[in-house]
Order: C-alpha cells, then sequence, then structure tokens
C-alpha cells in the first residue's frame, strides 16, 4: 500500500512535467484526484486496514494527497499565467494608508531637543501661567525697569488681588517699541501674575532645583499682549537654554553658539555677534547668521542688512544666579533663547504667522 | 533715532579709510544695533532740478496752468496750481516714482483731461520748511536735470539707530555720547569741541530777574536749573542749524525751539523754553520768576502743547508758576506758556526727573515724547548744568541780542555710585575667555571716559556719572566694556571644559512626544490652539464663564479667558475645517487653567502658588456618520491606552461639558483612574455654533496617562501558556439599557476558567425588535491544564442560565 501511494505519487509528478496547458491539467487532475480518480480510490482502501497500518499508512497518504493538490494548483496558476508573466500596471498607488501630522512647531522643537540633549543638556518645563516674580524679577527686570518697555505683557486677575506695582518687561524674543496702553496700566497694578513672555523665568526655577552645575533649555509657549498681523503674534513658541559651571567665559559662550548654530543648520553657518541688552545677563550679546535666504547680499527678509537675529544670549547676571540660589563667585554661565516659531518659519519658508495657531488643516497636512 | 555722520565728525575725528558703511558697521558690532545706512542724498531720488519752458493756462481748469519744464533728459508737461512760477525759472521737480520726505508717492496722473507727469514742489514737500505758498524757486545757475538732494549739496549720512539697543544707555540718546564710543572703538581722539562743549561758566549781563525757585518733591527731581534771557528775537535759524536738524528728521521751527531741540540731539538733555512773560502776569512789575516743582492734584488739567487737555493725578509732577501748572515735568510744555512770535523773554529750564515718575506719568498720559523717552532711561543729573551752558553758548551765537538777566537758580539732591569697582584683571581674563594686554584694558575703560588707578594686579574703576545713573555698577559691566570695544568677533572660541555628564531625561516629556507619534501614526494632524477663549464662544457652547481665570488686558475680547478645556478650542477647528475636509481627526496637547492652587510657586517660599495649570490631551474626531463617531473617538483613545498596556473602559457619564447635553457622555477609566471624557457634540450645540459635521471629543489628563504608565513600571514579557485554551462564541439579545460594562464584567466574573471576553460584534435593527441589541462575545477558556470541551460547555450552559437570569438575555444559535 506504501509502495502504490509512492508509485502514483511519482506518476503524477512526472505527467505533470509534460503539461503545458490548462486542459490537459484538468484532464489529469481529474484522473488522480477526482472522486473516482487513482489516488482518491487508493486512499478510499485505508479504511479496511488495520489500526496499526491505519496510523502509518494514513499519515503518509494525507501528506501525499495534500502535497499533489497543492502541486496542481502551482502549475495551475502558471499556465494560466496568473503568475509572474502576465502584465500589471506597476504603478498604480498602494493601498491607501492615513497618515498624521505633527506641528512644524513640534518637529522643530523634537530637533532641537535632540540636539541639546545630545549635548548633554536636560530639557525642563515650567509653568506658562508665571509670577511677576519668576517672570520679572528673578531675572532682574524690577519694577519700572526701562526694559519691561520691550515686551507687552498680558496680566493676568487673580481672585484675591495682591497688589504689586509694574508695567513691562523684556526678553531675549524681541519685539518691536511697545505701544501705548494708558487705559489698562492702572487694573495692571493689581495683578502678580503673568501669561509668561519667555521662557526665561525657567533659568532660575531650573537653578533653584538643581543648582549647579547645570546644563538646561526650556522649550515652550510665550504670550505677548499684541495684535496679531502676518509678522506678529502673541502665543509663540521658544526654546530658553541655560548653562552654569565653574570657569565659564564669553569665549565659551559664543563657541558653544556657534556650535549650536552649526547643529541647527546642519552646515557651517556664518555668524557675526553684537553687542545686545538684556538684563537677565551681563554682558548681553546678539548673535546673527548670514541671511539663509539672500546669503548676505541683502533682501527684504533682512532687511537688506544680510543678517538675521537668530540667538540673543549672554553671561548670566550675577544677580540673576543669585537668585536662583547660585555663587555668583565661585559659578559663571551663559544663557540664549531661540524662536522655535521663528525657526519653523525660516525652516518651511512660512510667511504668515498666523498660519500656526489657526488650526487649519490644509497647512498642518503638509508637515 | 537718527544719527548724522556730519554732527558725529563735529565731535570725533573719524579717519578717511572708514566709510560710512564701515561706520555703521562698526557701531553695530561694538555699541548699537543701526538699522539702516542713509546717504541722505538719496532722501531726494527723482527729484531733479527743472527749467520752466512754458506756461500756459489749462483748458479745463481757471485754477490750474499747464507747464512745460525742461528736466534736461527730455521735456516733461505737468499740470500745476501755483501761482508764483514763470518760464525761465529752475525749479525742484518731482518725476514719477519719486517719493517725497513726507511720504507722498508721485505717479502719472490725469488732472481735468490733461496728462500730468511729475510735479513742482514747494518748500514743506521737500521737508525743508513749512512754507507752501509757492513752489520753491532755485538758483538760476542750478544744473538742469541735476538730482535736487546733490544741488542742496547734501553729502550727510545718516544713521538710524534701533532704539531697543540703547534702553539700558541713557548717554547714547545722543550724538555726543555716540561720538565717545566712536573714538573708543575707532581708537581715534575726540575733538576740541567735544572737550569743550558746554564748559564755559555762565555769565549773567545782569541780575534784573530773580528766580523764586521751590522744588517740593526732590526724589522726583533730582536737580532744577532755571535761567531767565531777554531781548531775544525769535526768527528762523541759520542754515547750519536747520541744516542738521532736518538731516535726522527734525523739523525746523523757530531760533528758540530749534536750539533747544538741538540741545537735546547733541547732548540728550531735554530742555523746556517757557514765555517768561506768560508763565505770570506780575513779571513786568516786580521782576520776579516764581517756578515751582510739585507733585498734581487729583482732578487738576492742564493742556499741553499739542493742544490736548491733560487729566492730570497725584503720580504725576507738574512744573508750576506762582499760579497754575505751566507743564508737565519732563514730558510735555504747556500750551499757556508756548513760545511765540512776540516772545522776547524767556525762562529756560534743564532739569533732571526721576525716571520711574516720568515712565508711570507718560504711561498714564498716553504720551511719549522725545523728551520722555530720554528721561526715563535715567539722565545724570549733571547733564543739566552741561546742557544750559551748550544752550547759552548757541543762543548767543544764534541770536546775539539775548541777555542773560538772572542768576542760575540750581536746586539739587542727588548721589551717584561711581564706585569704584575694583577689577582684577585675572578675573576678567578668565571672564572674557582670553588674555587681553593691561594697556588696552585701560585705553578702552579711559576712552570710555572710565577713571583707572592701578592696584596691583587690580584696577580700581571709577565710574563716569552719565555711566553711573544705573547703567553700570558691577564688574561684569566693565568686562562687557571691555570685550565689546574689543571686538566679540575678535576672540578666539574655545570650548568649556566640562565634567561629562548624561543628562537627566525629562520622561514626561518623552511620553507627551510618544503620545504625538501614536496619535500621528494612526492618521491624527496635530493642531497648536491659543490658551485663551472668548466669553462669547462659551455661551454659544453654554459653558460657564464667570470661574475662568482671565486676562487684565487682553488684545481682544474673544481672547480674554483662560481656557479650562481644549474641547472648546478644538470645536472652532471643525469650523475651520469642515468645508474641505470630509473626515478628520485632530489633536492637541496644552495647558489648561484652573481656579484653584498648582503646583508651582510665586516665588522661593512654598506658600503662594499659582494656579493649577494641567496638561491635557485633547482628541477630536469630525466626520458624517452620526452613529459612530462616538466609537471613533473612543477608539483613539483605547488604541492610545493599549499601546502603554493599560486597560481601559468607559462609565457612564450622566452629565457632560455643556456642549455635549443630550449628546453621549463617557467617563473614561484608565487602570482604575478617571482619567478624562469622551463626548460627543449634541445637535443643539451644533446648531447653535454652525457645526456641520458630526463631533465627540475625548479630553484626557495627560499628566495623570504619565502617571498610570510610570506606576506600572517596566512591563514585563508574559510566557506562552502551556495548555490550549478553548475558545466559545456567545451570542444573545438583551434590552439596550443593559451596559455592556455590566455584561462583561458579568461575564469575565463568571468562573477562574475564563480567560478573556472579548466583544465582536454589537447589532441594532428590526429584526431585534425596538429597545434591543444583540451582543456577540468570544468567551476564552483556559487553565494550568488541559481543558475538556464537556467541561467548558458545562460552564458555558450555567454562565448563560446567569445571563438569562440577570439580564434578560435570549442566546441565539450560531
Amino acid at each position: 500500500m506504501k509502495d502504490e501511494i509512492i508509485k502514483i505519487k511519482e506518476e503524477i509528478l512526472a505527467e505533470l512535467k509534460k503539461v503545458k496547458e490548462s486542459e490537459a491539467l484538468g484532464n489529469l487532475e481529474t484522473k488522480y484526484l477526482g472522486r473516482k480518480g487513482k489516488l482518491t480510490v487508493l486512499l478510499k482502501q485505508i479504511a479496511g486496514l488495520s489500526d496499526e497500518e491505519k496510523k502509518e499508512i494514513g499519515r503518509l497518504a494525507n501528506q501525499t494527497k495534500k502535497e499533489m493538490i497543492s502541486k496542481f494548483k502551482e502549475i495551475k496558476s502558471v499556465i494560466s499565467g496568473k503568475g509572474e508573466d502576465t502584465f500589471v500596471d506597476v504603478t498604480l498607488p498602494g493601498e491607501k494608508r492615513v497618515l498624521g501630522h505633527l506641528h512644524p512647531v513640534t518637529i522643530v522643537q523634537n530637533e532641537l531637543e535632540d540636539l541639546f540633549k545630545s549635548m548633554g543638556f536636560m530639557v525642563l518645563d515650567g509653568p506658562e501661567l508665571e509670577s511677576d516674580y519668576f517672570n520679572f524679577e528673578a531675572l532682574n527686570i524690577p519694577s519700572h525697569h526701562p526694559a519691561r518697555d520691550m515686551q507687552d505683557t498680558f496680566y493676568v486677575a487673580t481672585p484675591h488681588p495682591n497688589p504689586l506695582p509694574h508695567p513691562q518687561p523684556l526678553s531675549f524674543a524681541r519685539r518691536g517699541e511697545s505701544k501705548e496702553r494708558g487705559q489698562e496700566e492702572t487694573n495692571v497694578d493689581q495683578s502678580d501674575m503673568v501669561m509668561r513672555t519667555h521662557t526665561s523665568p525657567v533659568q532660575v526655577r531650573g537653578m533653584l532645583k538643581y543648582g549647579a552645575p547645570l546644563r538646561c533649555v526650556a522649550p515652550g509657549r510665550v504670550f505677548r499682549a499684541e495684535a496679531i498681523d502676518a509678522v506678529h503674534e502673541h502665543t509663540f513658541d521658544q526654546m530658553e537654554g541655560l548653562m552654569v559651571d565653574e570657569n565659564i567665559s564669553i569665549s565659551n559662550l559664543i563657541a558653544v553658539m556657534k556650535e549650536l548654530i552649526n547643529g541647527i543648520f546642519g552646515r557651517e553657518v556664518e555668524t557675526r555677534v553684537r553687542p545686545g541688552y538684556f538684563p537677565f545677563v551681563e554682558p548681553g550679546i546678539e548673535l546673527d547668521i548670514k541671511c539663509t535666504i539672500c546669503n548676505g547680499s541683502g533682501c527684504p527678509g533682512c532687511k537688506h542688512s544680510g543678517w538675521l537675529e537668530i540667538l540673543p544670549a549672554g553671561q548670566v547676571h550675577p544677580k540673576v544666579l543669585e537668585y536662583g540660589g547660585i555663587d555668583p563667585d565661585k559659578y559663571s554661565g551663559f544663557a540664549f533663547g531661540l524662536g522655535l516659531t521663528r525657526l519653523a518659519m525660516m525652516k518651511y519658508k512660512i510667511n504668515d504667522t498666523r498660519l500656526f495657531n489657526s488650526g487649519d488643516l490644509r497647512f498642518l497636512r503638509q508637515f | 533715532m537718527y544719527l548724522s555722520l556730519n554732527w558725529l565728525k563735529d565731535f570725533v575725528d573719524i579717519p578717511r579709510s572708514v566709510t560710512a558703511e564701515g561706520l555703521g558697521l562698526k557701531l553695530t558690532t561694538h555699541t548699537v544695533e543701526i538699522d539702516d545706512v542713509i546717504l541722505q542724498a538719496s532722501k531726494y531720488d527723482n527729484i531733479v532740478v527743472g527749467k520752466i519752458k512754458e506756461v500756459k493756462p489749462h483748458p479745463n481748469a481757471d485754477k490750474l496752468q499747464l507747464v512745460l519744464v525742461d528736466i534736461g533728459s527730455s521735456e516733461q508737461e505737468i499740470v500745476c496750481g501755483a501761482s508764483n512760477i514763470e518760464a525761465k525759472q529752475k525749479v525742484p521737480m518731482a518725476l514719477v516714482g519719486a517719493k517725497l520726505p513726507n511720504g507722498v508717492e508721485i505717479t502719472a496722473a490725469e488732472i481735468r483731461g490733461v496728462k500730468s507727469k511729475g510735479m513742482l514742489l514747494a518748500e514743506d514737500e521737500l521737508g525743508l520748511g513749512s512754507d507752501h505758498l509757492g513752489i520753491l524757486i532755485l538758483d538760476k545757475n542750478a544744473k538742469v536735470g541735476q538730482n535736487f538732494g546733490e544741488y542742496l549739496g547734501l553729502k550727510d549720512v545718516v544713521y538710524e539707530v534701533d532704539n531697543k539697543s540703547i534702553t539700558h544707555r541713557p548717554d547714547l540718546w545722543s550724538h555726543y555720547g555716540m561720538a565717545r564710543e566712536v573714538a573708543a572703538f575707532l581708537n581715534t581722539k575726540t575733538t576740541k569741541l567735544f572737550r569743550n562743549l558746554g564748559q564755559a561758566d555762565i555769565v549773567a549781563d545782569s541780575e534784573d530777574v530773580e528766580i523764586n525757585l521751590k522744588v517740593e518733591n526732590q526724589d522726583f527731581c533730582p536737580r532744577y536749573m532755571a535761567v531767565v534771557m531777554d531781548s531775544i528775537k525769535i526768527e528762523e535759524s541759520p542754515e547750519w542749524l536747520r541744516e542738521k536738524l532736518i538731516a535726522v528728521g527734525e523739523r525746523p521751527i523757530n531760533n528758540i525751539v530749534d536750539i533747544t531741540n538741538y540741545v537735546m540731539l547733541e547732548l540728550g538733555q531735554p530742555l523746556h523754553a517757557f514765555d517768561a512773560r506768560l508763565l505770570k502776569a506780575e513779571f513786568s512789575t516786580d521782576n520776579k520768576v516764581k517756578i515751582g516743582v510739585r507733585q498734581a492734584k487729583k482732578g487738576e488739567t492742564i493742556t499741553t502743547l499739542d493742544g490736548e487737555k491733560r487729566d492730570l493725578d497725584e503720580n504725576m509732577l507738574l512744573i508750576t508758576d506762582q499760579a497754575k501748572p505751566v507743564a508737565i515735568a519732563g514730558v510735555m510744555g504747556g500750551e499757556n506758556s508756548e513760545i511765540n512770535n512776540e516772545t522776547t523773554a524767556i525762562v529756560f529750564e534743564s532739569a533732571n526727573f526721576e525716571f520711574v515718575s516720568i515712565r508711570k506719568t507718560s504711561a498714564a498720559l498716553g504720551l511719549r515724547t522725545e523728551a520722555s523717552k530720554r528721561f526715563e532711561k535715567a539722565l545724570d543729573p549733571n547733564l543739566c548744568e552741561q546742557a544750559l551752558k551748550r544752550t547759552i553758548e548757541l543762543i548767543n551765537k544764534v541770536c546775539p541780542s539775548a541777555k542773560i538777566v538772572s542768576q542760575v537758580a540750581d536746586e539739587k539732591k542727588f548721589k551717584l555710585n561711581q564706585g569704584p569697582i575694583e577689577l582684577d584683571l585675572n578675573w576678567l581674563n578668565g571672564f572674557i575667555g582670553q588674555e587681553i594686554k593691561k594697556e588696552k584694558i585701560v585705553n578702552t575703560l579711559v576712552s570710555l571716559g572710565f577713571g583707572v588707578t592701578n592696584k596691583k594686579n587690580k584696577l580700581l574703576v571709577s565710574v563716569p556719572t552719565w555711566r553711573a545713573t544705573k547703567d553700570v555698577s558691577i564688574k561684569e559691566d566693565l568686562a562687557e566694556e571691555v570685550a565689546r570695544i574689543y571686538g566679540y568677533d575678535n576672540l578666539e572660541f574655545k570650548m568649556p571644559l566640562v565634567k561629562m555628564k548624561a543628562p537627566e531625561i525629562n520622561k514626561e516629556r518623552q511620553f507627551e512626544r510618544e503620545v504625538k507619534n501614536v496619535l500621528v501614526g494612526q492618521g491624527a494632524m496635530e493642531v497648536k490652539n491659543y490658551s485663551f477663549v472668548g466669553e462669547e464662544q462659551l455661551k454659544k457652547l453654554g459653558v460657564e464663564h464667570n470661574k475662568h481665570i482671565r486676562l487684565v488686558n487682553p488684545i481682544t475680547k474673544d481672547a480674554g479667558l483662560l481656557r479650562q478645556s481644549l474641547a472648546t478650542n478644538l470645536l472652532l477647528n471643525v469650523k475651520t475645517n469642515q468645508a474641505r475636509f470630509e473626515n478628520f481627526e485632530i489633536f492637541e496637547i496644552g495647558n489648561v487653567f484652573l481656579e484653584v492652587d498648582g503646583n508651582y510657586h510665586k516665588n522661593k517660599s512654598d506658600k503662594d502658588a499659582l494656579p493649577m495649570q494641567v496638561k491635557r490631551l485633547g482628541t477630536l474626531v469630525a466626520g458624517e456618520d452620526e452613529t459612530n463617531i462616538f466609537g471613533r473617538a473612543k477608539g483613539v483613545v483605547s488604541l492610545l491606552a493599549n499601546y502603554f498596556h493599560l486597560p481601559i473602559k468607559y462609565e457612564v457619564m450622566e452629565t457632560g461639558p455643556a456642549w455635549a447635553k443630550g449628546g453621549h457622555n463617557a467617563r473614561i477609566i484608565i487602570a482604575g483612574a478617571a482619567l478624562g471624557t469622551v463626548s460627543r457634540a449634541s445637535r443643539e450645540c451644533k446648531r447653535k455654533n454652525n457645526i456641520k459635521k458630526a463631533v465627540a471629543i475625548v479630553e484626557l489628563d495627560l499628566d495623570k496617562l504619565y502617571r498610570a504608565v510610570n506606576a506600572q513600571g517596566d512591563y514585563s514579557y508574559e510566557e506562552f501558556a502551556r495548555f490550549p485554551a478553548l475558545t466559545r462564541d456567545l451570542a444573545f439579545v438583551v434590552s439596550e439599557k443593559v451596559l455592556y460594562n455590566d455584561i462583561r464584567d458579568e461575564i469575565s466574573g463568571f468562573s477562574e476558567l475564563i480567560k478573556k471576553v472579548e466583544l465582536f460584534d454589537v447589532y441594532q435593527g428590526e429584526k431585534l425588535g425596538p429597545g434591543k441589541k444583540n451582543l456577540a462575545f468570544h468567551v476564552v477558556y483556559q487553565t494550568e491544564r488541559t481543558l475538556t470541551g464537556e467541561e467548558v460547555d458545562g460552564v458555558q450552559n450555567d454562565l448563560i442560565k446567569r445571563l438569562k437570569e440577570r439580564f434578560e438575555a435570549q442566546i441565539r444559535d450560531f
């Protein structure tokens, strides 16, 4: 019986080799695997065997039958042309899958966080609704400091007003000269909380929590009381950076800033450094890069100066270190600010800042 | 602020090798940001000298004439209304494309049917004066076709200074102060004029007039100087004076006003000139001038020079005569004592006002003037004296008839901290990060006006008065002076040498990023919405707005409250996109602001807490099909829970957000804790808010979700089961009111052998009859031995019985 099965199997394989068309194949299938086919008939005989034989032969029989069925299928597909020879429009699109999109600011923020982490910086968070103390005072911007002119601040109404006088501040991100808003001034004096105007307060919070030495960045949302147009937003994103250690010099500051810029743009970028003023650093600098649009020849993008302001920075003011609980005689350090929204605008050549918070999917699906 | 190169040259030698552009760049890299370098002649681009060939009447207008003008390269016909023109005159003519100093752009126009290609200009249109009576007639020898700027001999260069970059430098709001900087960074000399400016003592011609000065509040007015001059003739200023003012954008008015402006632009000290006769009626009789400096009274008013009536309060400082306020100190003079053409006697004020008081006053009045801008930077009280002396010098030069008829009144009380600051050169070189020669350091400081004395390896540096009001007080300030004059770009840049240390990982932020990636991976788009919502917006959604924290000074009414939910602005996103997108899923991760104490404190103490700021995840699904929208939203959050290996279920929530009243609401329970909600927008809400899609929103507390993920620790691998599982399917019809949660709990808790219960079908339809639903489950039996079919069937039968009893389930056969 066993031999017979093997014999039929070989017979089938031999005949299959000769088959060239589907009709002949069909006949062959009937001849062996049909209801009265040779193999079928043979297998029916198994029922009459002893239990022990059944076990052994049965397995072989089943296996052979399966093998033959698949062999027939395989040859059938070759003959019928459903195999590799038929024409398929390979240019058709693939099966449709839905793709989501990250917000462009998230993409830029992720890239920068990764860059900084690779240079040993922690990533810190701070509150968006911030106290006057951390947003201004601990950053060496006392009440009525002229620097408060350079930002327009959203003051926040508290349930139990705690009177503290103050108008407006300054930070690493800059805006035009402040507008006059006489009437609100009186109400503003009643609030000791603001929507943070910069990510700089996280500097002091970070120092208080971790002490020195410290390397950290703090990305996040900041707010300015400013009417919105294509180039002004009251809500945008920044990333603050801070490094405090022993013997950190101005030379170190500039070296690191240049390295950062190269890291951000992924290539060597020409820079220049000039004095800048921010009350929480001393000295303060502005690092400009060669305009990425005109490469320095002058264009509307760089107001025809050939340079773009990109990185305000400076040596942390000793008073700010003190507010952060760090001994300025032992440690020094530097701080810097990057405009995430601005970098996203540069990266993707976005010319209208209102798009970022528009929720318009025509914009968001492009990233 | 504008700086004139010619004016700077009065005070500092600028080597020929330094170009105008070059000086602009150096100013930027050493001192202040220069926004623009303007060649003065370029102000008159497209304005040329023209020669009138012919003047004839306009065919359609009596008052207009047609003028044919030769401009060298061609002849142009223009329409002109001026009456002072005739043939052969030379006149300034603006060509099409010219932009006049007053901002008007010249275009080709048709005036009463005749084409006019240009315009003849009057003095005021050229920014040269106030005369608008006729066209400016030029010199006979003027060259036809020549650029008008060249004709005027304009060779000055004007620098536009970014005012933001000098907020901390009261001394730089002037040509004098800037010249000092230029001398320092060019390493060149200041001029004799620089050294002598305003140094000569004021010698009174007579003491006929007595000044009775009373400063009530010396904290607000550290110094007040005044002098009276008589026999003054108000007239036009001489050319040299007018030229300089025009160069920096000031319009000349008359000799006295021009001189006060000139001194302010030159030295940075605002001055004020009062008509002495207007100060008080009795002036002519008893020859006394009474000047008071005091705080205003509540309800007091003054009409300022600009003609506005100003309401004053106690925080404002006033200059008064015997009877009335005559100026708001440091901000603006009063109309009642203004210089006019008949003025002959003048009180000159050169005073110093405290910066905070000026700032507050200026802000409260909404009035920011050239004077207040300077005072609020904290000017040096010593400057009053130099400026007053300089004023007298100029008056004598411009108006030789003028006589000083009083002594100089001078009330002062101030103290400046001029140091000295001890500057350790080792520290300095370490702080800058480069060895700079001692000689260079000393030179730099001295050229900037600092006093330097040696003390071993240290310098004792005294601060000049003009930097001592607030600007320079610590050694870091001195380091800046040295480093910036040396030039930051000239330093050698060295990387810091620090200990290597792996940064602490911010797991929350990493988690947030992971969440975003999961959501994006399954097709959602990230949005960022404002943190603000509006009262109207909330009202329309039926949301209570009274408990929201609010902005004191919102930009617009629709963004005056801090959001307490992400859903409110996500709903607006539907309106933005519903016309263009059929189905979409969006999400936002952002803070909401609640009126309870949060984790952050307001200051170093642990007492005052800032309001709670919670990071939330909001996910919105929008589509056409109202029946599956709730399920789609839940699908998103279930996927998220699965990703983090956390069990999730939904519980009935009787009251959801107001916008979902009558919609569907469920509480999301993840790992046993309520972490958020899912709601479907109600029909009423959609109608009121013009939302045309089926909408459901999930809102989760992301901080809590993070804690849940964190609490379970690392996920550990589970070994494969050693014994096979048996699966039985179970389908039955129950009332639609019977909750899935109850049924699932009943089944999974029914026997220890039941390992898993999975709902695979829900059906509701006519066949079942109203109020019924059919649920189909896979029930998986498994334990630590091989189960037999009989055993499982037994349990399953008992289970069916139980379901019949408890839920009146009608079992369906497969």
